[in-house]
């Protein structure tokens, strides 16, 4: 895990902007291209390494800072599955359920992880430790079943292992 | 995990045994960067041309010969142009790639700088999934250890040669690993295709010549100018020759990542790389190429070989070489449903008959969980995957509409079965 910050997601009303560190490194990002549109991606990976996940105030900063317009970060949110329009929780956990690991369970992994945790599609739990996404190829069939926790690969996993696996998060 | 021989017999893993490889020291106590260095003495042209007689094909998985492709790039060395190494990989089944750089990010690097060289781009990125953030810090660290070397950045070891690299990670989504879909994703947008022509090579990122091509493409170059065409050649057969990285994945004792010469026969694969199949049970049938190529039949399976003319022979492709094997308890009504959700989900939207026809091959299998498929509904499928093909900007439709009709050529019954038998029922 990489990001160890415990950041409490951003709700209605508080304003977002970049803590120093990242305006710093959003600086860096932008000297690796030749337009400030193509920063869009790094920079909205900042965002939710800052946030875990991009309120709307986020989108309004980072649209003045860009000077990219609201609604063309918008649709980039929406349209790529790792970027979070609505909160989740501190830990995001991607349970893959294509071909070869749904061949291993990986279906009944994800299923059985919502019914444990009681919870839904990316819905933080109760306790805001997790957010769990049913996710397409992680690119790891040799791992079948497998797992992304933040953004360590969990191989070979059973529904057991991965409560477990689940219940040692922070 | 594997036989240790098959680490040191071929090209692009045999570094994979070295400890520390990953390291820019270790890398290039094994010979590493020599070529690049050997290579900017030599006319880019030279580099080119040697590409093109190695008979390399781009290894994403549409097979283009890669010296083709860069033969129609511009040769104005002034002009601004960008190299972009796919390493999106997104093609369900597929995992070589991410095991390559995991372990070896220079060999990448190396081919990178090179074929920068001889394509005379200034700057390149390594689009890489977003999933795979261990790997882009790999890269990362790796990059940081070329610029410190004085491999990459302004005037390269004093050859008037400026060459960037910079990772550039994606946020989960199968279509930009086509190439314009990439593209449109590198400028800050929606991951969608663009119309081809104009082809990236002439008009890519921002307007720009571009050439895209593949992690294993980009690291055949770096073998291929240290070994030789001609030595790349001793492997494969006339039209496919080389080595390829495959992985596999599903009913074998041994799943992973081999690289064998092209033409090793998909029986060899399985019984021999990957130890046979798991519980010793029979083998129903196996996708060859990844999750958009018509699977293969166990009659099929046990005589093809694993080139590019051999398997479209028999119907099907060689696409990324991720090869998912199946035993004889696997449903192919499962796997199909499997793999209709994926397409539905992650078409882009642009194009009508890719947007609505991957989600109406979906609905039959959401109506057989219902319980209201009928066994008819088979017919529909075929002919709405048929009324998709070469309708839309990309491959995408295609890569839905392929697979049903594989499926339904080879598993018709079973499927009838599967979907007038729902659970509900």
């Amino acid at each position: 895990m990489s990001d160890t910050k415990k950041t409490t997601p951003t709700t209605s009303g508080e304003t977002f902007e970049f803590n120093a560190a990242n305006l710093a490194t959003y600086k860096e990002i932008l000297t690796r291209y030749d337009d400030v549109e193509s920063a869009l991606l790094p920079t909205l990976h900042l965002v939710q390494e800052q946030n875990k996940w991009i309120p709307p105030q986020a989108i309004t900063y980072i649209s003045t800072l860009m000077s990219i317009p609201e609604i063309k970060i918008k649709e980039v949110i929406s349209f790529y599955d790792m970027f979070y329009d609505v909160p989740v929780a501190r830990n995001m956990v991607q349970v893959c359920t294509n071909i070869s690991c749904s061949m291993f369970g990986g279906r009944e992994i994800y299923q059985g992880l919502l019914k444990h945790f009681d919870t839904g599609y990316l819905t933080p739990t109760t306790d805001g430790r997790i957010s769990l996404q049913k996710m397409e190829c992680l690119g790891a069939c040799e791992l079948a079943p497998c797992m992304r926790v933040n953004d360590e690969y969990v191989k070979n996993i059973d529904l057991a292992a991965a409560i477990q696996k689940l219940g040692e998060l922070r | 995990m594997k036989d240790v021989a098959n680490y040191k017999d071929y090209a692009l893993l045999s570094y994979h045994h070295i400890p520390g490889v990953n390291n820019i020291e270790v890398f290039e106590k094994a010979g590493g960067y020599e070529t690049m260095k050997a290579c900017f003495d030599k006319d880019p042209e030279s580099i080119k041309e040697e590409v093109k007689l190695s008979g390399l094909r781009g290894r994403g998985g549409a097979g283009f010969p890669t010296g083709m492709k860069w033969g129609f790039f511009s040769k104005d060395r002034a002009a601004k142009k960008y190299l972009l190494c796919n390493a999106d990989e997104s093609e369900p089944g597929t995992f070589k790639d991410r095991y390559l750089v995991e372990k070896n990010p220079h060999i990448l690097i190396e081919g990178m700088i090179i074929s920068a060289w001889a394509l005379a781009t200034q700057k390149g990125y390594i689009y890489i999934r977003g999933e795979f953030h261990q790997q882009a810090v790999t890269l990362e660290k790796a990059i940081k250890e070329a610029y410190a070397k004085g491999y990459l950045g302004k005037n390269i070891l004093g050859k008037g040669f400026d060459f960037d690299l910079y990772v550039h990670r994606g946020a989960g989504a199968y279509i930009c690993g086509e190439e314009t879909g990439m593209i449109s994703s590198l400028e800050g947008k929606k991951g969608q295709p663009k119309l081809k022509p104009p082809f990236p090579a002439i008009k890519g990122y921002r307007g720009y010549p571009t050439m895209v091509n593949n992690v294993e493409s980009l690291a055949a170059v770096s073998w291929i100018m240290r070994h030789g065409a001609a030595a790349y050649k001793q492997w494969g057969t006339e039209k496919s020759p080389g080595t390829k990285l495959f992985s596999i994945s599903g009913d074998v004792n041994k799943p992973g990542v081999i690289e064998v010469p092209l033409s090793t026969s998909l029986k060899d694969i399985i019984e021999i790389h990957c130890g046979g199949m798991r519980n010793g049970k029979k083998l129903k049938a196996v996708i060859p190429g990844g999750s958009s190529c018509p699977i293969f039949d166990a009659e099929v399976s046990n005589v093809v070989k694993m080139d590019y003319e051999d398997v479209a022979a028999k119907g099907s492709m060689l696409g990324s070489g991720a090869i998912i094997v199946m035993d004889e308890t696997r449903n192919m009504g499962d796997v199909l449903k499997w793999t209709l959700e994926f397409y539905h989900h992650e078409s882009c939207g642009q194009c009508t008959p890719c947007r609505e026809g991957t989600g109406w091959l979906e609905s039959v299998f959401k109506r057989r969980d219902k319980g209201t498929a009928k066994k008819s509904d088979i017919d529909l499928l075929d002919k709405t995957a048929s009324a998709m093909r070469g309708q839309t900007i990309c491959a995408l439709a295609d890569a839905a509409a392929m697979p049903t009709q594989g499926m339904i050529k080879a598993f018709r019954e079973e499927l009838e079965t599967y979907v007038s038998a729902s659970p509900k029922k």
